[in-house]
């Protein structure tokens, strides 16, 4: 396994280099990312389980005073979002734009001098992202949180992630003008449109809610842009770049229709930004702003529909063919994914259904569609296929990774399904103003209980995850021990 | 779209129509609002918080409250039963959130929108007993208890007029007291500022009462 070598039609003067060369100017920086990403998701999916246990036995951990669910909510959040999600983006596209432009990172055959310094220029930057990470996490836990959702970080700690990102990500995004391949992928489209969303929509939000703060009246739609961009415009494109390019290699199949592709690519930047306005239907803001979010929400069924679309397009038995390795079954399942977040997104946009639904646990479901599913499953995929070929031969152990799929799946659609079911239930409790709210509360309890259920095998999945990492991490240092 | 700059143009122009709608637009016209004169008292609307309440905004900021609770009262375009559930008068524009330094417009409803909970819990005193210990005034309540906000100590003395009458396993030690610290009087001071029943052009409240009164 693992030797798809990435194929190029040449440019004179541009051949690609080999990709061994490749993968060794960014081994490290990107396994930094990986390892580390791995262990934020491990620590991100307890917290989510102890928040979960917390709704059915508010007093659990009770003795622990400062452990309230109001701190530990927003640390599994950021800790999905920037420790896990976004660290694993950022390795992935690495990974994936070094090998798609097929050039090393830093000049010539990736081990001269500049690719030396540029190499522990990105080392540093993935220290000082962890860094900022851990000191975030700590500052909510500790009582410095924003207030301000998905943003809790104190203002230090956002600076230090985007010097973070500016400084691993402008070396991405410039590989793509001295790619090999003339005719550019769909996938490197959407990784350089990821790498440049990134800071701008992360830098914009930290500093007119942040940093320097607007007036409160003008926040509500630039939080909701924010929630919205950077699912949909940072981290989605850099998972269906994993989607677009490591599925066909996989499948061994071309993939068709590439000026759908392209039109998939343009509509979702089109509809991005003001897919997030859906979270604020009927709340204060002009109502313009709203329609937008509620077209914008029915809209984003067309690329999601295009991803679909070249997906089958590519075999009739793409299906089958898929359930042969794991990346492959993780990419093929982050793309039923995409289509439910699409579908589940059309849905909620629509204002009746918005207007039962909106402040319940769909609202929360889809979120956790978006990030464990759409986002994190493709993710997986790319780690499984890029994890042995960085490292140099085949790591996994087999039983792990098919029981690590497993339980994400099954957790992942138990917790997406209980939320939504559950959020269904409160949602037409809370429109009928004759029942009572605590009334609602106790409707509640089952669907936290079975939320409970699910939180524990999604952590036992990437525990699982986890250990399967270790052990190979483990095995490629008693090897190079060895081989010194 | 081969080269990089003529990529980097396209994605920055599609891009920047979200940004000039929903950054740009709301930063010059929504953040340019101004408060209104208050005909009966002479002030402005909304009314400037005060100190304790200010402080108390950061409180409710780093604990987190904005996990459970919303404060938006909804469009009746959209749905009557906020107002019918009697979280508010009339629906939140954003003229009322000019006074916070926050805007916690909130996601998730796991606990009641505040937006008007100064109006309906007027009571100081039930707020220190409900973040004390939730259960103990609403029972089943799946809000943490605060206890953090509070300290027990040895009365001394006479029994601080500040002390929560706690009743049952709630009650502290004979001879020991609860009372709440300063974060715990800033963030009732906010709670109970939390009122958004006034008229405003753009808003304005429909006197359920006035036929009544008549
Ligand atoms: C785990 C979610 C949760 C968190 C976090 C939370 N609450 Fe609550 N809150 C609830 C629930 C559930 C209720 C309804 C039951 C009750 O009154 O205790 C409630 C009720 C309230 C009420 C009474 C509202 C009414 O109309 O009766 C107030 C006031 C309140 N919360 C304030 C706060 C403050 C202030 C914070 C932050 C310090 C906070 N809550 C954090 C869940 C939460």
């Amino acid at each position: 396994m693992s030797h798809h070598t990435l194929p190029h039609q040449l440019v004179p003067g541009h051949e690609p280099v080999d990709s061994k060369a490749i993968d060794a100017s960014i081994r490290l920086p990107v396994m930094i990312l990986f390892g580390n990403a791995i262990h934020w998701l491990v620590i991100a999916c307890l917290l989510s389980l102890v928040v979960s246990i917390k709704l059915i036995a508010p007093g659990f951990l009770g003795g622990i005073s400062f452990l309230t669910y109001g701190r530990l909510a927003p640390m599994a959040r950021d800790l999905m979002l920037y420790g896990w999600a976004s660290q694993a983006a950022l390795g992935a596209g690495v990974w994936l734009m070094a090998r798609l432009c097929g050039r090393p990172l830093g000049g010539g055959d990736g081990q001269g001098m500049g690719g030396m310094l540029l190499r522990t220029l990105i080392i540093s930057a993935t220290v000082l992202w962890n860094l900022a990470v851990l000191l975030g996490t700590l500052a909510i836990l500790a009582g410095y949180s924003t207030g301000v959702e998905w943003l809790e970080y104190p203002n230090w700690a956002s600076a230090m992630l985007l010097l973070s990102f500016l400084l691993i990500g402008i070396w991405t995004v410039l590989l793509f003008d001295r790619r090999s391949n003339p005719r550019a992928e769909v996938a490197q489209w959407y990784l350089v449109a990821a790498f440049c969303w990134f800071p701008w929509v992360y830098g914009t939000a930290n500093l007119l809610l942040i940093w320097k703060p607007v007036q409160a009246s003008a926040q509500g739609p630039i939080q909701s842009w924010y929630c919205g961009s950077i699912l949909a415009l940072w981290l989605l494109p850099v998972a269906l770049a994993g989607i677009y390019s490591l599925l066909p290699r996989l499948l061994g199949c071309t993939l068709n229709r590439r000026n759908l592709a392209t039109l998939g690519f343009w509509m979702l930047l089109l509809l991005g930004g003001w897919n997030g306005m859906e979270r604020l239907i009927g709340g204060p803001v002009p109502a313009w702003m709203t329609s937008a979010g509620v077209v914008a929400g029915v809209l984003f069924m067309i690329p999601v529909a295009i991803v679909m679309i070249n997906i089958f397009g590519m075999s009739r038995n793409a299906e089958n063919l898929a359930t042969q390795s794991i990346p492959s079954k993780f990419l093929f399942m982050g793309a039923y994914s995409v289509l439910g977040v699409g579908i589940l997104g059309a849905l909620v946009s629509l204002p009746d259904i918005s207007a039962s639904l909106r402040f319940t646990g769909v609202t929360e479901g889809k979120t956790q569609l978006w990030i464990l599913g759409a986002i994190s499953l493709p993710l997986f995929g790319v780690m499984y296929e890029a994890v042995p070929q960085l490292l140099g031969r085949d790591c996994w152990n087999a039983t792990l990774s098919a029981r690590h799929y497993i339980l994400t799946i099954v957790g992942l659609w138990m917790l997406v399904g209980i939320m939504v079911l559950g959020g269904l239930f409160t949602g037409l409790a809370l429109s009928d103003p004759t029942v009572s709210f605590l009334n609602i509360t106790s409707y509640s309890y089952p669907f936290h209980l079975m939320e409970c259920a699910a939180q524990l095998i999604l952590l036992a999945a990437t525990v699982i995850f986890g250990a399967n990492i270790t052990r190979a991490l483990a095995a490629d240092y008693l090897l190079n021990k060895k081989h010194r | 779209m081969h080269r990089l700059p003529t990529l980097l143009s396209g994605i920055f122009l599609v891009f920047l129509i979200s940004w000039l709608g929903l950054v740009a637009y709301p930063v010059t016209q929504l953040g340019r609002l101004t408060p209104v004169p208050d005909p009966e008292t002479g002030g402005t609307l909304p009314a400037v918080y005060g100190g304790q309440a200010l402080a108390g905004q950061r409180i409710y900021a780093t604990e987190g409250c904005i996990s459970c609770h919303s404060q938006q009262v909804r469009q009746t375009s959209v749905t009557s039963s906020d107002i019918e559930r009697g979280w508010g008068t009339r629906p939140s524009v954003a003229r009322d959130y000019l006074r916070d330094s926050t805007a916690f417009l909130g996601s998730r409803r796991l606990g009641q929108d505040l937006s008007n909970v100064g109006v309906r819990l007027p009571n100081a005193k039930w707020h220190y007993i409900h973040l004390y210990h939730p259960s103990a005034v609403c029972p089943g309540s799946l809000m943490p208890a605060f206890s953090d906000l509070f300290i027990v100590r040895k009365i001394q003395g006479q029994r601080s007029d500040e002390a929560l009458d706690l009743k049952g396993s709630d009650a502290p030690k004979p001879g020991y007291e609860v009372v709440p610290t300063a974060e715990a009087k800033n963030l009732v001071a906010y709670l109970l500022a939390l009122r958004h029943d006034y008229p405003l052009p753009e808003a304005p409240v429909k006197k359920a009462g006035a036929a009544q009164a008549k």
